[in-house]
C-alpha cells in the first residue's frame, strides 16, 4: 500500500533545491521547437525481464494491497460485450475469465477452455470443452451458455466490439460444458486472437445490462467491489477463485492521472504503489530512485506514416514516396525523442507479431528504405513533382516531432514540406475520413495496436475496403494485393496464410503505402516493494496481477 | 427599482445571452473537424454500418437545426443530453465534477483575498518602501508565471521532495467519513480536505492573488491621496482608523469587479490545475469532452459555466451598493 511519508531529511531538502532547478531550467529551455540531438541508446526491453520473485512469508503476502494509477480515464465500461476502452478492460482482465489467455510470448493458451478446440468442417466448426465447477462472483456455475452468450451478444447488440465476432454463423450449446462454434468461413485470426474471448454470465448480464456494465460479475481472480464513477475502482481477491496460482493480491485500487508529470511525481512521493506508462523522458530519473522500478515489454503497435496515394498528389509516386523514407533516419529520430519508450521497425507488422510467424525478416530489412540523403535527392529531384509543396499531418503530441524530423531532412535536401499538427479528432476527420484530397495532405502518422496475427494490421490498415473507414493512404496496390489481405484472413491454414502474408507485406515495403517507423512500449513504474511484476505485452492485461508467469505481493517489511 | 425587481431584471436579461451561446457553442462544437463516433472506435476494426448505427443511436444523422431543437426542448426541461462518448447523462457527468470543482475555485479566490488584501494594504502604507518593492516583485512574479508551472513546482518541493503535502487528488467534505475507508472522524476528513486543498488552492490562487494585490495597491494609495484623507488627517483622526474607515472601503468598489470578472479566468486556470493535481473537477471533464468531441457534454458544461459567470456578474453589481451607497439600482431613471 502507499505510504506517507512527512519527513523532511537534509538529503531531502537539499535534492529539493536541486529538482526545482533543473526543472526551472528546464522550463526556460525545454519546448523551443528547435531540432534535438540524438542523447541516448536504444533502450532494449529484454533488459528489463526481471526474474520470478518468491515471498518469503506467504501469509503476509496474501495481504497485500496497492494502488495502481492508469495512464488514461476509463470510460468506466466494465462489461468486456460493450467495451471498447483499454482502460477499463484492464480492470475487467481481473474480473472475468477468459475462455483462452495470453501467455508472456503473446500465444494464446487455454484458461476456462479445457485445452485448444477441435477443429472440423474446413477449419469453420470449433468444438469447445470447458472446466467443470467454476463458478461466478455470485456462486453460479460457469455453464457452456455463458461462453454462447459472450461470443454471440456483441454481434446480437451490436456493441462497438461487433467485427470482432461477426464471422460467428452459429453458437450451438451441446452441454452445460461443451459448445460448438460455427464460422461462416475459415477466419484466419480465429484460433491466434478471436477465440480469447471474456466469460460473462449470461443471467446477470441480460438481467440488468446497464447495471451489469458498472458492477461485473465475472469468475476471474478478483471481485468487483466499490466503484466511483470517474474516481476509482477497487477490487479484492476472490479467495474461492478455482484456478491456480492464486492471487496474492488482496486489495487493488485503480485510479487515474492522465498527466505525464503530475502521474510521475505521484509516484515519487509515494502516493501511489504504480503508475502505467513511463514517459520517456522520465525513465532515467524514475530508474534512478532507489525505491523504484521500471518495468517495460514490447507491445503489438506500430506507428505509421501513411502517403497520399490518389492522383494529383506527389506521394502517388511510389518513388517519391521512397524518397522520403530515405530522407530521415528512423533510428535517429527513435534515439532522440522516444529511446526509453520505442524501438524502429522496419514491417507493418510488429516485432512481437512477426516472432511468432515464420518471416523473411532479414529480407524485409534489405527492403526497408535506409537514411541515404543522397539517395532522397536523386529519387525526388527525378519523380517530385515541379514546385511540390507537400503538406504532412500529424496529432498535436510527439508524433508531431517525427513529422517536424522528416520536414527538416526534406529542407536539407532542398524540399519544402508544410507540417500542420493539430487536435487528434480533426487530424483523423481530415485524413482517414476524407476522399484523400492531396491538397490536404500527401502524408500524415497514426499509430495503430494489433495483435498476434497479421491480419489484425493488414486488413484495417491496408485493405481497400478499410478507406475512409480507418486508412486514408488509398493505395490501389497490384492486382492480387487486397485478394491476397482476404484470402489470407478467410484461411485457416497456417502456411498458406503465412505466404499470403509475406507477399503482402513485401509489397507494402516495396511501394511504401505506409511506411512503419517505431513500435512503441507497454511500461510500468512501481515501488521497489511491489514484488513479482512483469508486464505483459497485451496492455489490457496490465497490471498482471496474477497469471502462470507472475503473482504480484507487496513486500511491507 | 427595488433589489428584488433589479435581480429578475438582471436575470431576464440573462436569457438572451445565455440562449445565443448554446447557439454559438452548438455550432462550434458540431461544426468542428471531427466525428465523436469515428473518433470514439479510432484504433479498432469497424465497418460504415456500425458507424451508422451509433451515430442513428444518438440521433446525428438528424439535420443540424432539429438537433438543436431537440437539444433546447430537453434543455428547457432541465436534461442536458446523454453523453456520446460515457453513454450517461450529462447532468449526472457535470453534478459528479462540479463540487471539486467550485471547492477549487472558491478556496483559491478565499487564499487570494485573504492574502492579497492585506498585502496591497501594506505596500500602499508602506510605498517605495522594502516591503512595498518585495510585495511588487512578488505580484509580477505571480502575475507571469503560468499557474500549472507553480503547481509542478509546488509538488516537486512539497510532495516529492519534503514528502509533507499529497501530490494529487481531493478529498471531498461532502461525503463524510464515511467515504473514506481511511478516513475516521470529521476531524481528520477536515484535516484530510485542507491538505490535499493547499497545493492546488495556491497554485490556482497567486495569478488572482497577485492581481488584487496590484488593484489593492494602486486603490490604496490613491485613496490615501484624497481630499477627505487629508482632512481626516488634518483633524487628527488616527492612521490606522483613517486607514479602516475611509481609505479602505472605498478601496475595494474595483476589487469586487475583478473577483466577478476573473471568475472566468479562475474556471480556466482550474483546468490546468486539475490537470496537474490530478483532480476530477468540470475543467478536466470539459478538455475530455472537446478532445472527444462529446457534443452534449461541450454544451452541458458550456452552459454551466456560463451560467456560473452570468451570476457571478449580477453577484459583482448587486454588491457595489451594499460597498457604496452611491450606487443605485436605477431609481430615477
Amino acid at each position: 500500500m502507499v505510504r506517507n511519508s512527512v519527513h523532511a531529511t537534509r538529503r531531502r531538502i537539499l535534492a529539493t533545491g536541486a529538482a526545482v532547478s533543473a526543472a526551472a531550467f528546464a522550463g526556460c529551455i525545454g519546448g523551443n521547437g528547435e531540432e534535438q540531438e540524438a542523447t541516448g541508446d536504444i533502450l532494449d526491453p529484454e533488459e528489463y525481464d526481471y526474474d520470478r520473485e518468491e515471498p518469503d512469508d506467504e501469509d503476509a503476502a496474501r495481504e497485500s494491497t496497492l494502488v495502481y494509477t492508469q495512464e488514461l480515464e476509463r470510460d468506466e465500461d466494465f462489461d468486456t460485450v460493450v467495451s471498447n476502452d483499454a482502460y477499463s478492460v484492464q480492470v475487467a482482465n481481473l474480473v472475468f475469465d477468459s475462455l483462452y489467455e495470453f501467455d508472456y510470448e503473446y500465444e494464446l493458451q487455454p484458461k476456462v477452455a479445457v485445452d485448444f478446440p477441435e477443429v472440423e468442417r474446413d477449419d469453420t466448426r470449433y468444438l469447445y470443452e470447458i472446466h467443470e465447477g467454476i463458478e461466478f462472483h455470485n456462486g453460479d456455475e460457469l455453464t457452456a451458455s455463458d461462453v454462447a452468450h459472450s461470443f454471440t451478444a456483441p454481434v446480437e447488440e451490436e456493441t462497438p466490439n461487433i467485427s470482432t465476432y461477426d464471422m460467428i454463423e452459429e453458437v450451438e450449446v451441446i452441454d452445460d460444458y461443451q459448445l460448438q462454434v460455427d464460422l461462416e468461413h475459415p477466419y484466419g485470426p480465429w484460433e491466434m486472437f478471436n477465440q480469447g474471448v471474456s466469460i460473462v454470465p449470461e443471467d446477470v448480464r441480460t438481467d440488468d445490462p446497464e447495471a451489469f456494465n458498472e458492477d461485473p460479475v465475472g469468475s476471474g481472480p478478483f471481485e468487483f467491489t466499490d466503484f466511483e464513477y470517474g474516481e476509482y475502482v477497487e477490487l479484492e481477491r476472490f479467495d474461492d477463485y478455482w484456478d491456480e496460482p492464486q492471487p496474492y493480491v488482496q486489495h487493488i485500487r485503480f485510479e487515474d492521472n492522465v498527466d505525464d508529470a503530475s502521474r510521475v511525481s505521484e509516484i515519487l512521493a509515494g502516493d501511489t504503489d504504480a503508475i502505467g506508462d513511463v514517459p520517456n523522458d522520465d525513465w532515467e530519473t524514475l530508474e534512478d530512485e532507489e525505491d523504484i522500478r521500471v518495468h517495460v515489454a514490447e507491445s503489438p503497435s506500430v506507428a505509421y506514416i501513411y502517403f497520399n496515394c490518389n492522383e494529383g498528389a506527389g506521394t502517388a509516386d511510389p518513388n517519391v514516396r521512397r524518397g522520403i523514407a530515405h530522407a530521415f533516419s528512423a533510428t535517429d529520430y527513435v534515439e532522440t525523442y522516444l529511446n526509453n519508450a520505442a524501438m524502429p521497425l522496419v514491417t507493418p507488422t510488429s516485432r512481437i507479431t512477426n516472432e511468432l510467424w515464420d518471416f523473411p525478416l532479414e529480407e524485409w530489412e534489405e527492403l526497408y528504405p535506409d537514411y541515404d540523403p543522397d539517395l532522397a535527392e536523386e529519387l525526388l529531384d527525378e519523380h517530385a513533382p515541379d514546385d511540390w509543396n507537400p503538406t504532412f499531418l500529424a496529432p498535436d503530441d510527439e508524433r508531431a516531432t517525427l513529422a517536424e524530423r522528416v520536414a527538416t531532412r526534406l529542407d536539407e535536401i532542398g524540399y519544402d514540406m508544410q507540417v500542420q499538427t493539430m487536435d487528434f479528432g480533426a487530424m483523423l476527420d481530415q485524413t482517414i475520413y476524407s476522399d484523400g484530397d492531396p491538397d490536404d495532405y500527401e502524408a500524415y502518422i497514426v499509430g495503430w495496436t494489433g495483435g498476434p496475427d497479421p491480419d489484425q494490421y493488414l486488413y484495417p490498415n491496408f485493405h481497400e475496403s478499410q478507406e475512409s473507414v480507418n486508412q486514408g493512404h488509398f493505395y490501389e496496390g497490384s492486382d492480387d494485393f487486397h485478394d491476397n489481405i482476404v484470402a489470407a484472413r478467410e484461411s485457416a491454414d497456417h502456411d498458406e496464410r503465412e505466404a499470403l502474408y509475406t507477399d503482402v507485406i513485401e509489397e507494402i515495403l516495396e511501394e511504401l503505402p505506409a511506411l512503419p517507423v517505431f513500435t512503441e512500449h507497454n511500461s510500468m513504474a512501481t515501488g521497489e516493494h511491489i514484488k513479482d511484476v512483469h508486464v505483459h505485452p497485451q496492455m489490457q492485461y496490465n497490471p498482471n496481477l496474477v497469471h502462470d508467469g507472475a503473482n504480484v505481493w507487496v513486500d511491507d517489511e | 427599482m427595488g433589489l428584488l425587481r433589479y435581480t429578475v431584471y438582471r436575470f431576464l436579461q440573462a436569457i438572451p445571452v445565455l440562449i445565443g451561446i448554446t447557439i454559438i457553442t452548438f455550432l462550434l462544437a458540431n461544426l468542428a473537424p471531427g466525428d465523436p463516433v469515428r473518433l470514439m472506435l479510432a484504433g479498432q476494426e469497424v465497418d460504415e454500418e456500425l458507424i451508422e448505427t451509433i451515430e442513428q443511436r444518438y440521433g446525428l444523422d438528424r439535420p443540424l437545426y432539429e438537433r438543436y431543437v431537440t437539444y433546447m426542448a430537453g434543455l428547457i426541461q432541465g436534461d442536458f443530453g446523454h453523453s456520446i462518448h460515457r453513454n450517461r447523462p450529462v447532468t449526472d457527468l457535470m453534478l459528479n465534477r462540479v463540487g471539486p470543482t467550485l471547492l477549487l475555485v472558491l478556496s483559491a479566490y478565499a487564499f487570494a483575498l485573504v492574502t492579497a488584501i492585506p498585502l496591497g494594504i501594506l505596500a500602499a502604507t508602506r510605498r517605495n518602501e522594502p516591503t512595498d518593492h518585495v510585495s511588487r516583485i512578488v505580484a509580477l512574479i505571480g502575475v507571469s508565471t503560468p499557474s500549472f508551472w507553480i503547481g509542478i513546482m509546488l509538488i516537486l518541493v512539497f510532495a516529492v521532495q519534503l514528502g509533507w503535502l499529497p501530490s494529487t487528488g481531493l478529498v471531498y467534505p461532502w461525503r463524510g467519513p464515511d467515504g473514506y475507508d481511511w478516513i475516521e472522524t470529521w476531524p481528520e476528513l477536515i484535516y484530510q480536505t485542507i491538505r490535499h486543498l493547499l497545493l492546488p488552492m495556491v497554485a490556482l490562487g497567486t495569478l488572482q492573488m497577485a492581481t488584487l494585490m496590484r488593484v489593492e495597491r494602486t486603490q490604496m494609495i490613491e485613496s490615501l491621496q484624497g481630499e477627505y484623507v487629508k482632512l481626516a488627517r488634518a483633524y487628527g483622526v488616527p492612521e490606522r482608523t483613517i486607514l479602516r474607515k475611509h481609505a479602505f472601503q472605498v478601496a475595494q468598489l474595483p476589487i469586487i469587479t475583478i473577483v466577478g470578472l476573473n471568475l472566468s479566468t479562475a474556471l480556466g486556470g482550474a483546468v490546468l490545475i486539475e490537470t496537474v493535481f490530478n483532480i476530477n473537477g468540470m475543467g478536466r471533464l470539459f478538455i475530455e469532452a472537446i478532445q472527444q468531441l462529446d457534443y452534449q457534454l461541450i454544451m452541458g458544461i458550456t452552459i454551466v459555466i456560463a451560467t456560473m459567470f452570468v451570476i457571478g456578474v449580477i453577484i459583482t453589481d448587486i454588491a457595489y451598493a451594499y460597498v457604496d451607497p452611491r450606487v443605485t439600482y436605477g431609481e430615477g431613471e
